[in-house]
């Protein structure tokens, strides 16, 4: 595995489990598409606005309507979800819903089973990066995924550190392309 | 033979004597000076409902030579560790070391007092507080009359330290819920601590105690006369400030000399002097110094910089380090002549360790006065300001070491346009580390560019003013447990915010719903550090009493046992329940019928660990700010899923409540807009009466509303116990929602309690008033 320095370099141990490093949308979209129940956890960050002005959290509900992926809104998120016409699948904190993730047993907000893979997108690195921790140590049943702008060591997988706000878009884009092509 | 004629085993006759339990102001109970084991069985009651929640820093451990380990995978260490059990060796590690340095600060004040004013100097809190020593009446089972007795109580603290410390070492304690048992009952320790030293303190330094309105004083540095010679007093411990104090007023200096602090000295330093200034929390801590208006800069301990002499140095501001815990590798300079000193310093700029608080004093002016006309103190304009920031290259290396992820480059480069509105915003979320300005590859002194831009605005702090007066106890008792009162908010702790604005619109929210606030610490100073629109502080518009809509500055990190105190005292003094050696049933109390929430927004040291750990074993939920998800472990439940069985002490029987109340004891959120409802949340209580759940649930649904979204909480139905717990505005709404999910009426209880639930040496009778 190549070693990647995070961009959040302040207290990382990245230890010895770190994520790998996934820079191909298409990559990023097959894996989502394996999945059979994935579920895509959103977190405040998304709340800002992008450089060409779009709300991050549009690309999130891009995504989880293209792959249609059950979300869960997290923080203070549900209210800007509903005012833009979706209605979240689950409402939990990301605190929480990582507890229930660690029951290989709980049913999944879908009450069909527990997910399999775990997509995190606007949580805050630091908090963000402790939580897939816990799922790493304890949800060996599932994998993580990130759609920040930061590498996050303890997911499975995760995005470089994007040095220019445009790139990180245009992999967004393109993600939501490539998940369009195959459905 | 004890009191009540029955025979004691050997080492429990040797507890009765120490606590002197022939003296028999209430019955001994089950449990005085508490060992590991026999607290045990609460401990794993409390952690079946919430149990631990790991979030390790990294998957390796190097305790010991037999490392690295990797505990990925379930894997276990050379020594047979798995990682959750080394995560909550870490937590109870960190718990020691906060129990640790409250309990040490305690005895310097304690061993400095008893030399000064004898073993047998009495404590005295004032008319209105009998209670003195809530934490240490009920745990050591003491009642402290003198500053003697308050030794007893810290050796014990000390006895306990030593084994639970003992239990970490390699190849031991193999589960980790014994070990969360061990740092529950080390935090419970260092509520002991923090209360011996507090209450050292009042009567040592004449504190003031029995009363609520205790002045206002200056905060910001901006309120700080730099024509003055300028002492900066840092750390913790008031030891050596309170001297200097002495001195400048033996001497008539008071007005010529600026004494001004950091962190919790200063919130001490102004409880014994009101001219005394606030600059500001640990955040705010490089700034300052790095501004060079300290002329001389004497640190005590705990949460005091590690580089102070090198900063200090590089600004010419004088070191000294006034407590051996933080000695610098500087020179002991406590057996050398005064003046001797005083020429070294200024002559030489050499830095010394006085570990003679009067010495320290002496010299301290005396520099201070000396060197203060020759220093250049200023700050940076705007258009010098504007100058530095052009040697900017937007590298963005400065935002890759920023704990918070800062675009401070950004900031930077607006600076050099001469547009100050991003960097402004900023200093709110900054907390003062300096790792930006380390990394810069420029040499960007990005520190003085955010001092510009910083406020030289000045707030008013309110100064500390110790435990909860007994009076008013009696008064909120009732409209607490009943709930109408809808909770006591606890704002304690550190200054890792997101957003330094956060704490003061925390309280603002609470206070003006009526909630009881209570401060300390850093937490403490930043609620004053934000203006309303008519330029008043939260201590300025909230009266200072512990009653509904108040808001208490309680005083520094070891006033935190005051809090406690004061759930204790609840039990104790309106519910007349016997605590002494009685925590078993004060926990429980607390548990089932305060409605109380902690709220450590910034907890960033290990003394906030403890803090809020000692907190949850005594049965108060505690919300945590992002950060502290690198604490490695919260204490949580599963609403749905989690035991919720209370025994219903009249009837006898035991009822499933369904209830999640309250729902967590240790919980991070990710924003304020988050921690608002879910603050409320955890005031409610199963003991809350329709009335009171009604209130307590208005407050739930409408900060919902307000912070995160249209719509009912999704959990509501779980809080609603019959029609009439239905906040009245909201009855429509919330009656068609119950409808609609099936909800059913449940029984109401007449006294809920965990006592009976699990095995326990505590009869159900116990908790009956
Ligand atoms: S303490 Fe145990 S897990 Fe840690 S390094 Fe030593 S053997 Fe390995
Ligand atoms: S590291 Fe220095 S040069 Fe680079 S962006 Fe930050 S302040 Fe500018
Ligand atoms: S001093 Fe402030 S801006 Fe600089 S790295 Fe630390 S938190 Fe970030």
């Amino acid at each position: 595995m190549s070693s990647v320095i995070p961009r959040h370099r302040v207290n990382v141990l990245t230890g010895i489990k770190s994520a790998r490093l996934v820079e191909d949308p298409a990559e990023y979209a097959n894996l989502i598409k394996k999945a059979k129940r994935p579920l895509l956890v959103i977190g405040p960050l998304l709340l800002e606005s992008s450089p060409d002005g779009k709300l991050l959290l549009e690309y999130a509900l891009d995504i989880a309507k293209v792959a249609n992926i059950p979300i869960c809104a997290t923080a203070q998120t549900k209210g800007k979800v509903v005012e833009l016409g979706v209605k979240p699948d689950s409402v939990y904190d990301v605190v929480e819903i990582v507890n229930a993730l660690k029951d290989p047993d709980w049913p999944g907000v879908k009450k069909v089973g527990n997910h399999d893979l775990v997509i995190f997108f606007g949580i805050r690195s630091d908090l963000g990066n402790q939580s897939l921790s816990t799922l790493k140590h304890f949800a060996p049943h599932l994998k993580t995924m990130t759609l920040c702008k930061h590498y996050f060591p303890h997911a499975n997988y995760s995005l470089p550190n994007f040095k220019k706000d445009v790139k990180w878009q245009e992999f967004l884009e393109n993600l939501v392309a490539n998940l369009e092509k195959g459905s | 033979m004890s009191a009540t004629g029955k025979k004691l085993s050997q080492k429990l006759e040797e507890i009765y004597e120490r606590i002197k339990a022939e003296i028999p102001w209430e019955p001994v109970g089950p449990t005085p000076m508490p060992e590991i084991p026999d607290l045990r069985q609460w401990d794993m009651r409390l952690l079946k409902t919430y149990a631990p929640f790991y979030m390790p820093f990294c998957d390796l451990c190097c305790f010991c030579t037999y490392g690295k380990c990797d505990l990925t995978e379930g894997r276990r260490g050379a020594c047979g560790i798995d990682i959750a059990t080394q995560q909550a060796r870490f937590v109870l590690l960190a718990c020691l070391m906060g129990c640790s340095a409250h309990a040490a600060h305690g005895g310097h004040i304690l061993e400095f007092l008893i030399e000064k004013r004898g073993l047998d100097k009495k404590i005295d809190l004032g008319t209105f507080i009998e209670v003195e020593a809530p934490n240490i009446r009920t745990v050591v089972g003491l009642k402290p009359e003198t500053l003697g007795d308050l030794q007893i109580a810290l050796e014990y603290v000390f006895k306990e330290i030593t084994h639970l410390l003992d239990s970490c070492h390699t190849g031991q304690e193999g589960s980790a819920l014994d070990y969360e048992s061990k740092a529950l009952h080390a935090s419970m320790l260092d509520h002991v601590g923090m209360e011996i030293a507090d209450i050292a303190q009042i009567v040592g330094f004449g504190f003031p105690a029995s009363v609520a309105e205790t002045p206002l004083v200056d905060m910001g540095w901006g309120a700080i006369d730099k024509s003055k010679p300028v002492i900066l007093v840092s750390g913790h411990n008031p030891a050596t400030s309170t001297v200097v104090i002495d001195y400048l007023r033996e001497h008539n200096l008071e007005d010529q000399v600026e004494v001004c602090g950091l962190c919790c000295t200063a919130l001490e330093t102004t409880r014994y002097s009101s001219k005394a200034k606030i600059v500001g929390p640990l955040s705010r801590a490089l700034f300052f110094m790095r501004a060079g208006i300290a002329d001389v800069i004497m640190t005590d301990e705990q949460c005091i910089r590690t580089d102070t002499p090198q900063e200090a140095a590089k600004v010419g501001s004088a070191v000294i380090a006034c407590l051996d815990k933080a000695m610098y590798g500087l020179e002991d300079a406590t057996e050398i002549d005064t003046d001797e000193i005083v020429r070294r310093m200024v002559d030489n700029k050499e830095q010394f360790a006085i570990l003679d608080s009067i010495k320290a004093a002496e010299v301290a002016v005396k520099v201070a006065m000396e060197i203060a006309p020759q220093r250049k103190k200023g700050w940076l304009t705007e258009e010098e300001a504007i100058e530095l920031a052009k040697k900017c290259t937007n590298c963005k290396m400065c935002e890759q070491v920023c704990p918070n992820l800062f675009n401070i480059g950004g900031g930077i480069t607006e600076v050099a346009k001469g547009d100050f509105d991003l960097i402004r915003q900023q200093i709110l979320q900054c907390i003062g580390c300096g790792k930006c300005e380390q990394e810069c590859p420029n040499n960007v002194p990005i520190f003085k560019i955010m001092q510009t831009a910083a406020s030289m605005e000045t707030w008013k702090c309110r100064t500390g003013r110790g435990p909860v007066m007994d009076t008013e106890i009696r008064n909120v008792g009732a409209p607490i447990t009943l709930g109408t009162i809808p909770g006591v908010i606890a704002l304690v702790g550190c200054s890792n915010y997101p957003d330094i604005d956060d704490v003061a619109d925390m309280v603002d929210e609470f206070a003006k719903r009526k909630y009881i606030v209570v401060l300390t610490g850093c937490a403490a100073m930043v609620a004053g550090m934000k203006k309303d629109k008519d330029g008043l502080t939260v201590y300025e518009k909230y009266p200072p009493d512990f009653a509904a809509g108040g808001v208490v500055n309680i005083g520094s990190c070891v006033s935190n046992a005051h809090i406690s105190g004061a759930a204790i005292k609840i039990a104790n003094i309106f519910a007349a329940l016997p605590l002494r050696g009685n925590y078993e049933v004060m926990a429980d109390y607390v548990l089932n019928r305060v409605g109380v929430c902690g709220v450590a927004w910034g907890a960033m040291s290990q003394k906030a660990a403890s803090i809020g750990t000692g907190f949850n074993r005594l049965g108060v939920p505690v919300v945590l700010g992002p950060h502290s998800s690198k604490y490695r472990r919260l204490f949580l439940s599963r609403k749905e899923e989690d035991d919720w069985k209370v025994m219903d002490a009249r009837k006898r029987e035991i009822v499933d409540t369904v209830e999640p109340a309250p729902e967590h004891l240790a919980y991070v959120c990710e924003t304020k807009e988050k921690a608002m409802p879910m603050i409320a949340k955890l005031c409610i209580r199963r003991n809350d009466t329709p009335q009171g759940r009604a209130i307590k649930l208005n407050h739930y649904i409408s900060l919902y509303r307000k912070y995160i979204g249209p719509g009912l909480p999704e959990d509501l139905h779980l809080f609603v116990r019959r029609d009439a717990d239905i906040p009245l505005v909201y009855k429509k709404e919330v009656r068609a929602h119950l409808q609609e999910i099936g909800w059913q009426p449940r029984e109401p209880i007449g006294l809920p309690t965990l006592i009976g639930t699990y095995p326990t040496k505590v009869p159900v009778d116990a908790v009956i008033h």
